[in-house]
């Protein structure tokens, strides 16, 4: 946490380099430099766009959502810590569990700035039906403790279809909102790194793994899918401008070997 | 409870913990800061700080398998959030011990296996209390038994041992002061959440209560296993020859010099301090202290 280190950690060897980059100490480097001097996820001196009423409420239920996807994410993370394989894996969920709540507390609180007095409750009221089906399908993995799974579920599915939803709505939010979902992809990155890294390797060293993830896989795409579509209209991005989440996901998929 | 929540918040966490007072630290201690020559070329107190680690590393193994376990089952999103960096700083405190342990010589291939040889089963058994009432999703039970319990012993454990290594191994005393910052911010957490849950579910009292009773027992009969034993006789007096007056600096806790004490008296002040405390938070979040059974003299 001295700052040393992060450049060095290429010269490890393969099992030093994943204790590395999955410890606490590495977690810290890492979000040093985006997370310093913020205001709730945010610098504090950015303005607050004037918003019409209608896209206010538009943001407030897009907000709705992504707090469900945060809490997901955040539940299914920390539930993980008890089944991860190792201490380097439970190490770094333990760092995506304070990254996790960080999303959620940030969402919650610009619930607030946009007029919400209570943001917990207007989430149980306005949050989308598909954000809410995946938030199940995630925890049920988690709770029956499937490993590979829970993790694709988590850190390559979920996380994404937020990365290209997050990626896209900063492309075209007010100023506040932009560079917090600026500095939340940061996280989500790391997240997705540590899903592929730890499937890719337990995929090559189990043919019949990889066979049951393609199933896992399957059954997930059409529930992703929906949320992403469900995000879209609720950020309000014309569907012939919509991003191509099949294109990100897929990529990851291919990587993975799980087409 | 909004406001008392504001206060756990990650980002109050952020400013306060790691772009607070772990800055410019690796591994919790100044970068420069090593294990004393002494303590690593000698045998018995290399093996002495060993196994003393490995209980650290137990508890906080425990510690981070319960907050983890704890976040899903929060009643609400600040809870949620400060469970979330409760099971961060428990992470962290699993990573700077086990450091300890590669700093003291142990392997990383021999990890698992020194832990498990020098792991006190008692401290086991306390930690296997908390944990089945987390892996029920009990969230009141396994707060007070983690925020309460566990997190009050681990403070005046830490705050008993930066005291008597203060003067003869900074490093270490560092590692335990950052430790000791995260666990009294875990301890008020504990305190101030509890509270209402209580009243909102007085008929769960009698048996966090017996829990209480229990976790205490195990946590003193773990206490007994460490001074009591011939081992601990025999490492004091040989720290004490080996270190003269003035490395041993002034190391008064709780109105005892550890540095010339009695590892009996230690054991006593030690006991008494924790308990003292949990009644007293006990008592404030509405629960009736249990006095514990005394566990048998070692043979
Ligand atoms: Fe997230
Ligand atoms: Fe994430
Ligand atoms: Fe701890
Ligand atoms: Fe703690």
């Amino acid at each position: 946490m001295s700052g040393s280190g992060i450049d060095d950690v290429h010269a490890l060897e393969p099992e030093d380099f994943i204790e590395e980059v999955h410890s606490f100490e590495h977690w810290f480097e890492a979000v040093e430099g985006y997370l310093k001097g913020l205001d709730h996820g945010h610098l504090p001196d950015v303005a607050e766009a004037l918003l019409t009423a209608e896209e206010r409420d538009r943001l407030i239920a897009t907000f709705c959502s992504y707090a469900v996807a945060e809490t997901a994410a955040l539940e299914a993370s920390s539930g993980l810590i008890a089944i991860a394989p190792n201490r380097h894996a439970k190490i770094f969920l333990s760092t995506q569990t304070v990254d996790e709540g960080r999303h959620v507390e940030v969402m919650l609180h610009r619930l607030r700035e946009l007029g919400v007095p209570d943001p917990e409750a207007e989430v149980e009221r306005r949050a989308g039906p598909s954000v809410r089906n995946l938030r199940k399908k995630i925890l049920q993995l988690v709770e029956a403790h499937e490993w590979d799974a829970a993790i694709f579920a988590q850190n390559v599915a979920l996380e994404t279809m937020e990365y290209t939803v997050f990626r896209a709505h900063a492309r075209t939010a007010d100023p506040i909102t932009r560079d917090l979902l600026e500095r939340v992809l940061r996280d989500e990155r790391r997240h997705i790194g540590f899903g592929e890294n730890e499937l890719g390797r337990r995929i090559r060293e189990d043919k019949k793994r990889r066979l049951w993830l393609g199933t896992v896989k399957s059954e997930l795409d059409s529930l992703v899918l929906q949320t992403f579509e469900e995000a879209m209209e609720e950020i309000g991005v014309p569907r012939w401008d919509r991003p191509s989440l099949g294109r990100d996901y897929l990529e990851t998929v291919n990587r993975l070997g799980l087409v | 409870m909004t406001n008392f929540l504001d206060a756990y918040s990650i980002q109050y966490w952020l400013e306060s913990c790691p772009q607070g007072y772990l800055m410019d630290t690796d591994y919790g201690h100044p970068a420069d800061e090593k294990e004393p020559a002494l303590v690593i070329e000698d045998p018995v107190l290399r093996d002495a700080a060993i196994r003393t680690t490995v209980q650290l590393v137990v508890g906080e193994r425990c510690a981070l398998a319960s907050s983890s376990g704890l976040v899903g089952c929060a009643p609400d999103a600040p809870s949620q959030c400060f469970l979330a960096t409760q099971t961060l700083d428990e992470a962290r405190h699993v990573e700077v011990f086990t450091q300890r342990l590669y700093d003291l010589g142990v392997k990383k291939k021999e990890l698992e296996d020194v832990i498990a040889r020098y792991a006190n089963p008692n401290l086991v058994k306390f930690a296997e209390i908390l944990l089945e009432k987390v892996d029920k999703k009990d969230f009141v039970a396994g707060v007070v038994g983690q925020n309460v319990v566990l997190e009050g012993m681990a403070f005046s454990v830490f705050e008993m041992m930066e005291t008597v290594n203060r003067d003869p191994n900074p490093k270490f005393a560092h590692t335990l002061t950052g430790t000791i910052a995260d666990e009294r911010r875990h301890v008020g957490f504990g305190e101030n959440r509890i509270g209402s849950l209580i009243r909102q579910y007085p008929e769960r009292k009698s048996e966090i209560e017996q829990m209480q009773k229990d976790m205490s027992y195990f946590m003193l009969a773990t206490f007994a296993d460490n001074f009591r034993s011939n081992e601990m006789q025999q490492e004091v007096e040989h720290a004490r020859d080996e270190l003269d007056a003035g490395a041993r600096g002034d190391a008064t806790w709780q109105g005892v010099n550890l540095a010339q004490a009695e590892p009996a008296e230690i054991e006593a002040v030690l006991s008494d301090t924790i308990l003292k405390d949990f009644q007293a938070r006990l008592g404030r979040i509405g629960l009736a202290y249990q006095t514990p059974a005394k566990p048998r003299v070692a043979a």
